[in-house]
């Protein structure tokens, strides 16, 4: 066989044995070869061999040599086996085997599991190919669907290149066509205003050519703002670089709003939050389109809100601490922590962008809000503002405007560098706030950042003005403001900005509580001068109306050491009164404000009146000669200007001693500086000229301004009497002569002095007429006699009149009217005064009044 | 012509007349007497003193051709020609009148003849230039302006 029967018989025994089976082998020679399987034994017979079991009671054969393999269920020794039967060949040997395998053997029990095992594997298999399968189909449909999606793509992106051409050479061929729609505009409001000054004044004609102007300018405005829009569009919108004052440009905006609010009831206030903008002298950047900007913001405002107010706020950013938050926050690790999660290129340009907008070191961030008390925006509305031609549709009827206006805003402020969004308002707060910001470059930055009024202690004289109210000295304490305001934002805004300099303020809020205050303060003042301090400590603290400070009469500084009593630094030494006087009738407020008045004594007190602009409602006669009247609004200059009054009355008067009559000389000078407030008192005086004119006024300040007025009365040289224009008002004169024209004359003269006239020809009837007066007890007040009358001249009618008044006991006072020079001839027969012919108006007054006086 | 060259050329011939003599400040407070009231003041009287003077005027010419001169009578009558004319500011006319006057009293028939005719022409030229300077001013007003004071 070649192979040692052995050997292959104990290799294939030792393998069925492992699985728990037997073996048994023989050759068809007859020859054993293994006899594995127990209690078993071939018998070779008829051919064929038989696997013989020999059991305890009998033998069984089993035929094993056919081809085919047999198997048999037997029994050996209480076991359940499998015997197999079937030829084999053993390299090139016949041979029989009979297997025997126990049921409970591994192979069995893999055997019997088979089935299981193969639907297992079946469905392992189906389980596999499924997935595959739909791995694989979808890769195809992704696939598919990429290159169907990439068609769409391009298809998409030349879809849009083509919008955005047609779209910019819209923009485009507007913006060309800008220039002729400007000029032929340009062109009908030129021609109007040609036709305008021509026009009769008052006719229908200038009413209509009036209208015309307007509607063209309107249509200015509109064409204006859609012609900024397809230039931003275009791209071809510029900044230009300018110089200005930004405080100036603020107020400026503020105060063109501000009629129009206040016409509607809404305060338009200005608030400098913390003085930084004012110590921000001059600025560079594009004026005009910030002046756009805020006006569009601001005219919004006021336009959408019906009560209230609009506060405009504006401070300086703080471009050194952001800047360095943004450096470190890149630095190191988180640098590339952040690159590594955001993506490298959007830390890099935002990096970049930053840095462009500030790398001139002189750049400034400013920025703005512009608060109201209106109808707010709803949350879902608020991106869609911004947005062209959305206007936010529930407003009130009548607004009229294209809706391009944020549209155009958020673009400017992008443009110059800044972005612009709406703030929540704080619960229960209706309205919108707006807040933006800029960059502009400052150009002559006074100081360092000095955010919040800090107090230096040298004096502020040689920097700018401005500058120099926003660093208090502390000669500024000591002063004691009172404020009495209708409007509660402005009033919390001027207080704030006041204590923030260091002034101390009272505020009132209520008519109500105004007297009382003043009550309180005076009581105060009067108290502190007598009594110990004691009592100040006590009544400090029952001020009723809502004062956030203490007012500093026993300040700080008198309670660590005595102070003799009569030392003026424990009082005030200056009060000053800011009274609005929409908050109540003018009388009762003047009536207040004097007795507070009388109560002072040591102290100085000052009232500044704020007075609407377009209703006058103060009496200046009635004022204080050192009272003030400044128009409303109250804030920007206007509260500079009181400030710098403050501050240098507050030094004035330190140094002084407290008498009024000192302190009125520093009164005079501080007036003439204040030429700003000179020019609004004297508009303001201007315009209701013909109210004051006629009026003897005796207030200093307008008096001064008085010259600017024009008198129309040319024949004033003379002595004005107290009763003004008319002083003959009331009086019956006749007038005795023949002369028509010289009648005529003299008629005219005594009417349009106000007197009751009669005519008379001559003497006769002068003689008659002053007779019946005589008897009807109803005379003359004065009689004009023309002394060269026929029949009887004036002379001999004076006599007789004379001899007739004697028996009345009256004297008629008659004024002779002669060619002559002399009067001689005219005071012997009996009369009074004498006039040249032709009679002059002032020669008339001036007689009359010696007369009276001489009486 | 131009609104604004009229009212200049008013004023410049306001102040010539002054200049010139022919009124004196009479005619200001005449003009200070017009007002809203008594728009066309200074219009009215000067008429009146038109016709006043051209009455008189023939009065006098047809007393000094009569025979017997009632110089009284003329003098009254220069009397109130003075008066006139002084209470418009027609200055020369005035000033003749007294002439005239003290030709009158010194009965001097050469001399009243003599001013008398004076009296005309000066009367004569207040008169043109009188109505010269209405008519301007009736032009500003059509045109639109106001007369300049």
């Amino acid at each position: 066989m070649g192979v040692p029967v052995k050997r292959l018989t104990d290799r294939l025994g030792g393998i069925i044995n492992l699985y728990g089976g037997s073996l048994s082998l023989v050759t068809m020679d007859g020859k054993l070869l293994l006899n594995g399987i127990p209690n078993t034994k071939f018998i070779y017979a008829n051919g064929t061999i038989f696997l013989q079991f020999m059991w305890p009671n009998g033998f069984k054969n089993f035929p094993c040599s056919n081809d085919t393999p047999e198997t048999y269920k037997l029994d050996i020794d209480g076991k359940e086996y499998n015997v197999r039967c079937s030829t084999v060949e053993i390299s090139g040997v016949q041979s029989v085997y009979a297997l025997a395998l126990s049921h409970e053997g591994i192979a069995s029990f893999v055997y019997s599991k088979i089935s299981y095992s193969h639907i297992a594997l079946v469905v392992t298999m189906v389980l596999l190919v499924i997935p595959l399968v739909f791995f694989v189909s979808s890769m195809i449909t992704n696939a598919q669907r990429e290159i169907c999606l990439h068609d769409k793509l391009i298809k998409q992106m030349e879809a849009t290149q083509q919008a955005e051409r047609k779209s910019m050479n819209k923009s485009l061929a507007l913006v060309g066509a800008s220039h002729d729609i400007r000029a032929a505009l340009a062109g009908i409001t030129g021609f109007i205003d040609l036709c305008l000054a021509n026009a009769a004044p008052g006719s229908d004609f200038e009413t209509y050519l009036k209208q015309m102007s307007l509607c063209a300018q309107d249509l200015l405005g509109l064409l204006n703002s859609i012609l900024d829009t397809s230039k931003i569009e275009a791209g071809m919108m510029n900044l230009e670089e300018q110089e200005f004052n930004l405080a100036d440009l603020i107020e400026h905006v503020v105060d063109l709003y501000h009629p129009v609010g206040m016409i509607k009831g809404v305060d338009v206030v200005l608030d400098p939050c913390d003085g930084s903008i004012i110590k921000l002298s001059q600025v560079k950047g594009d004026r005009g389109k910030l002046v756009q900007i805020l006006s569009n913001i601001l005219s919004n405002a006021v336009k959408y809100t019906v009560e209230g107010h609009v506060c405009v706020r504006a401070w300086v950013g703080k471009p050194d601490f952001e800047t360095k938050i943004l450096a470190s926050t890149r630095k190191g690790l988180g640098k590339y922590m952040s690159s590594l999660f955001s993506g490298k290129n959007d830390g890099n340009s935002d990096i970049k962008a930053v840095s462009a907008v500030r790398q001139n070191r002189d750049s400034v961030e400013i920025v703005f809000e512009v608060d109201d008390t209106g109808k707010g925006i709803p949350k879902e509305k608020q991106k869609s503002v911004f947005e062209n031609y959305v206007q936010h549709k529930e407003t009130a009827a009548g607004q009229v405007g294209t809706g391009l206006g944020l549209g155009i805003v958020q673009s400017l402020v992008r443009l110059m560098g800044g972005e612009i969004g709406i703030v929540d308002k704080e619960f229960g707060e209706k309205g919108t706030c707006f807040r933006f910001n800029v960059f502009l470059t400052a150009f002559e930055i006074q100081g360092d950042a000095m955010y919040g009024g800090t107090n230096s202690s040298f004096a502020i004289r040689n920097c700018s003005p401005k500058l120099g109210i926003c660093t208090p000295s502390p000669k500024l304490d000591g002063s004691q403001v009172v404020l009495f305001m209708q409007n509660i934002e402005r009033r919390r805004v001027s207080q704030k900005f006041l204590e923030s300099l260091g002034i101390s303020v009272l505020v009132v809020d209520h008519c109500h509580h105004f007297p009382s205050a003043l009550k309180k303060i005076q009581s105060k003042l009067n108290s502190l001068l007598n009594s110990s301090r004691r009592s100040d400590m006590s009544c400090r603290s029952d001020i009723s109306s809502s004062s956030s400070k203490e007012m500093p009469l026993s300040a700080m500084e008198g309670t660590e050491h005595k102070l003799p009593f009569n030392r003026r630094k424990d009082t005030p030494s200056f009060i000053l009164l800011v009274i609005d006087v929409n908050a109540e009738s003018f009388s009762e407020l003047w009536r207040v404000v004097a007795e507070f008045r009388r109560g002072l004594h040591s102290t100085c007190c000052k009232v500044i009146w704020l007075d609407k602009p377009t209703s006058p409602c103060i009496d200046p006669k009635r004022l204080n000669p050192d009272d003030e009247i400044l128009l409303q609004p109250f804030h920007g200059s206007r509260l500079h200007l009181v400030i710098k009054l403050l501050s240098e009355f507050g030094n004035l008067s330190q140094g002084l001693s407290s008498s009024s009559e000192s302190s009125k000389h520093p009164y005079g000078k501080t007036r003439l500086r204040h030429t700003q407030c000179n020019d609004e008192i004297q508009g303001y005086v201007s315009s209701s000229n013909e109210r004051y004119s006629k009026q003897g006024s005796s207030s200093p300040t307008l008096e001064r301004t008085r010259g600017r007025l024009k008198s129309k009365r040319k024949n004033k040289d003379g002595a004005e009497s107290s009763n003004g224009e008319k002083p003959l008002i009331g009086k019956r004169i006749l007038i005795a002569e023949d002369n028509k024209m010289l009648s005529i004359l003299a008629i005219t003269t005594a009417t349009q002095l106000g007197a009751d006239v009669e005519h008379c020809e001559n003497g006769n009837e002068a003689f008659e007429l002053v007779c019946d007066g005589l008897k009807a007890q109803r005379n003359y007040d004065y009689i004009l006699m023309d002394c060269e009358m026929l029949p009887m001249n004036g002379y001999e009618a004076t006599r007789r009149i004379r001899i007739e008044e004697e028996r009345y006991g009256v004297r008629i006072p008659i004024i002779a009217l002669t060619a002559h020079t002399s009067g001689t001839e005219a005071m012997e027969a009996g009369m009074d005064a004498h006039l040249n012919k032709p009679l002059k108006t002032n020669e008339l007054i001036e007689v009359i009044e010696s007369i009276e006086t001489k009486e | 012509m131009d609104l604004v060259q009229l009212q200049r050329q008013l004023v410049d011939y306001r102040t010539s007349l002054y200049h010139e003599g022919f009124l004196d400040e009479q005619f200001t407070q005449l003009q200070s007497l017009q007002d809203e009231n008594n728009p066309d003041f200074v219009v009215e009287v000067v008429s009146l003193f038109f016709e006043d003077s051209e009455r008189l005027l023939n009065e006098l010419s047809k007393a000094l051709e009569q025979q017997v001169i009632d110089f009284k009578r003329m003098d009254a009558q220069v009397h109130q020609l003075k008066g006139s004319s002084s209470s418009i500011g027609a200055h020369r006319v005035q000033k003749l009148c007294i002439v005239f006057r003290n030709y009158c009293e010194a009965q001097n028939v050469e001399g009243c003849l003599k001013c008398l005719q004076q009296v005309k022409h000066e009367y004569g030229i207040i008169k043109t230039k009188l109505e010269s300077m209405f008519q301007l001013e009736q032009q500003i007003l059509n045109a639109g302006g106001s007369i300049p004071v």
